[in-house]
């Protein structure tokens, strides 16, 4: 416990508080994972019962619900009667973010930080506090580049306000900012993916064809940096499949990474089918695994070709998934015979 | 070299006595809890039931009082049935005849947990509010076809259409939703790798793609399976394609590609490749391995080595060891069978699905 809030006074002894009834929480029967409550926490709560009984909405109450949400974040109800309270007496709900964003930022892991964040957002109806919101994640992100409940967010901003010019414009840049710092980062690949694909087509991406070549070779040249790096393996198999393009359109790129040592760098750079970096591990799982799934769908005799590399998966580069391998050994066997 | 020579017994006593330990009260710290009580209720019991404690130490007075908690929770009013996560917002003055107040409703997360906790105590669901549970779920259902956790606001996610599901299956009544709606939200979580997102357009995470499974595995077949029509074999092939490169060179599996290893990912994914008749994929000594070295020394296992222990991580790797027994492991780590649909030993997910529904199946 801090000093600054041992001086603090418990509710129950500010004067400006002596209008509320308190109303102590229930005891009942042998009460099962009891929590040891603090007297602060206690009195507080006790308040907010007090509170909620007399159906206040006032700005007393913000200082209230914050106490207890400081306290404990995941308490939905001080959320909820705090967002009711903020719409009753008309409150600033974008002064309300500001208040909140060293909160969620700190709290970034509890839910109610983003859900209070979504309810607001939904009120204002403004572009202007979306946009707002979007520098806001990226503040957040720059912390915990994986935070799930961020992304959702940013993701639901990005679809419910669906702003072409305000809010889509930078996505890609900002995001392939974020794989330019960890090219690991499968939250980053999927949102490219949500941006590009899965959400409409945004403006300058008219010519599908021309956004399909784009993402390959942005993938592969990610691939190229770090060959053993699954986020950009399944980012390339995304995009096929949404395109409807058959694996074997990659097939001279992948066979760079199936050989055990590089082949030698040619002397014209072929843009379409960056090499390796230096060093890197080959084979490279991933792309064996590719490879077999081209031969596997180019059917007939070619299926021989796919045993044998997942043979070699099985008993040597990824053994771990053996039976995985065996099984798509049997099941690609079975096609054939019938 | 064996799997067997590196791998510690599995520490049963110290597990079970910190489930033992939460449910005997928790700390200021874990304050946080307070408003979900009921699930990490739910994890100590689902532990002391997979390690075979509960019909030999707790005595039947006991698990009588732990029974009666948790039916203080049910609860009735304007958006009909079901439990609350504790009593963290009932007034000291309440009375269970009286209806509830706007902000000390059930919640869909822990009415699921309630139902799962009391048949692992094998109660008898005299008391259960059948119809105002139903009523409870329909309100609970918003427009895009998800579920609120509350019907006056809360999350919406894969979690709470899976708890959902679970009750209207036990319930054996699937009138408290819109079975079309729920299964077209399902859908729309579905992401590029193969998992699904914890929401519409959501990276692929391993929790959710349990739920959306199970979800789908549960729902009653209408004109045509849910099952069958939403597991075409492309489908089927893609989503066990990622699952089971979730399984790390730890031994462990990770919630979503290129994250590290975390014990609770081992049901999750586990799970849903058993679900998939694909669980035959799973390394188990290595995930074994993995989780054993997940134990915490206190008692409890941890999401990864060197963390602390915590009764929602325990549960789940007991769960997994559960449904996937290593050849190589000593008698320490011998489990009672787990129904991976219903994440329960065969035992409870029996007991539930003859107590809960209205009309028993011999009457
Ligand atoms: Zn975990």
């Amino acid at each position: 416990m801090s000093a600054e809030s041992e001086d603090v006074p418990l509710y129950a002894e500010r004067p400006e508080w002596s209008d509320v009834v308190p109303v102590p929480q229930y005891q009942g029967v042998d009460a099962l994972a009891p929590i040891n409550y603090s007297a602060e926490y206690q009195d507080a709560t006790d308040y907010f019962r007090g509170i909620i009984r007399m159906g206040e909405t006032s700005p007393r109450v913000l200082k209230l619900t914050r106490d207890i949400i400081n306290m404990n974040p995941a308490h939905y109800s001080a959320w909820q009667y705090r967002y009711k309270t903020l719409i009753a007496i008309g409150a600033d709900l974008t002064e309300e973010l500001r208040q909140m964003d060293d909160f969620a930022l700190t709290n970034m892991k509890t839910y109610q930080v983003w859900h209070h964040r979504r309810l607001l957002l939904t009120a204002l109806r403004s572009r202007d506090a979306a946009a707002g919101e979007l520098a806001f994640t990226a503040r957040v992100l720059a912390a915990d580049a994986k935070n799930y409940h961020t992304w959702s967010y940013r993701q639901w901003l990005l679809a419910h306000f669906n702003d072409e010019e305000r809010l889509w414009a930078g996505e890609r840049a900002w995001v392939e900012d974020l794989l330019e710092k960890d090219v690991r980062n499968n939250s980053a690949w999927h949102h490219r993916f949500f941006v590009v694909w899965s959400s409409g087509v945004r403006e300058g991406d008219e010519d599908r064809e021309a956004v399909g070549r784009r993402e390959l070779a942005f993938a592969k040249e990610k691939i190229a940096l770090a060959p053993n790096n699954p986020s950009a393996w399944n980012y390339l198999r995304g995009v096929l499949e949404h395109t409807k393009t058959p694996l074997s359109a990659l097939t001279t790129f992948v066979q760079l990474y199936t050989v055990s040592s590089p082949s030698i760098a040619p002397e014209v750079m072929d843009l379409d089918n960056p090499v390796p970096t230096e060093g890197a591990q080959l084979p490279c799982v991933n792309a064996l695994e590719f490879q077999a799934d081209i031969y596997e769908q180019e059917g007939g005799t070619q299926i021989t070709k796919a045993v044998e590399i997942w043979k070699s998966l099985a008993n040597e580069y990824d053994t771990m998934r053996k039976k995985y391998w065996e099984y798509r050994i049997k099941e690609g066997l079975q096609t054939t015979h019938t | 070299m064996s799997e067997s020579s590196s791998l510690p017994r599995l520490n049963r006593n110290g597990h079970a006595k910190l489930a033992q330990l939460c449910l005997s009260g928790l700390p200021f710290t874990q304050v946080d809890l307070d408003s979900s009580r009921l699930a990490i209720i739910f994890y100590c019991l689902g532990t002391l039931d997979l390690l075979g404690v509960l019909g030999t130490k707790i005595l039947e007075a006991q698990r009588a009082r732990w029974r009666d908690w948790i039916w203080e929770q049910q609860t009735h009013g304007n958006y009909g049935a079901g439990f609350r996560p504790s009593p963290y917002m009932t007034a000291e003055d309440h009375n269970s005849e009286r209806e509830y107040t706007e902000y000390d409703g059930p919640h869909l997360i822990m009415t699921y947990t309630a139902l799962m906790s009391l048949a692992i105590l094998r109660d008898d669901f005299a008391k259960l509010n059948r119809a105002g549970i139903l009523t409870f779920i329909r309100l609970c259902q918003q427009d895009d076809g998800s579920f609120s956790a509350l019907p006056n606001g809360g999350e919406a996610d894969l979690r709470t259409t899976y708890c959902a599901f679970v009750i209207c299956s036990l319930l054996g009544d699937w009138s408290g939703m819109d079975l079309e709606r729920a299964v077209a939200y399902i859908r729309r979580c579905s992401s590029e790798e193969g998992g699904y997102g914890q929401t519409p357009d959501g990276e692929a995470l391993g929790g959710t793609t349990y739920c959306a499974l199970a979800s789908l595995k549960l729902a009653p077949a209408t004109s045509t399976s849910h099952w069958e029509l939403h597991n075409t074999s492309a489908e089927r092939l893609r989503t066990i394609r990622w699952l089971t490169a979730n399984q790390s060179s730890s031994g462990g599996f990770c919630g979503r590609t290129n994250k590290i290893a975390d014990a609770c990912y081992c049901f999750w994914c586990g799970a849903s490749l058993s679900m998939l008749d694909a669980g035959e994929f799973v390394d188990t000594a290595a995930l074994a391995s993995f989780l054993g070295q997940c134990q915490f020394k206190f008692g409890g296992i941890a999401k990864a080595p060197g963390e602390r222990a915590d009764p929602y991580h325990t549960y789940l790797s007991l769960a997994a060891l559960a449904l996937f027994q290593s050849p190589n492991t000593d008698e320490s780590w011998r489990l009672p069978r787990l129904d991976p649909l219903w994440n329960a030993t065969l035992e409870t997910a029996c007991w539930a699905r003859e107590h809960i529904p209205a009309t028993k199946s011999n009457s």
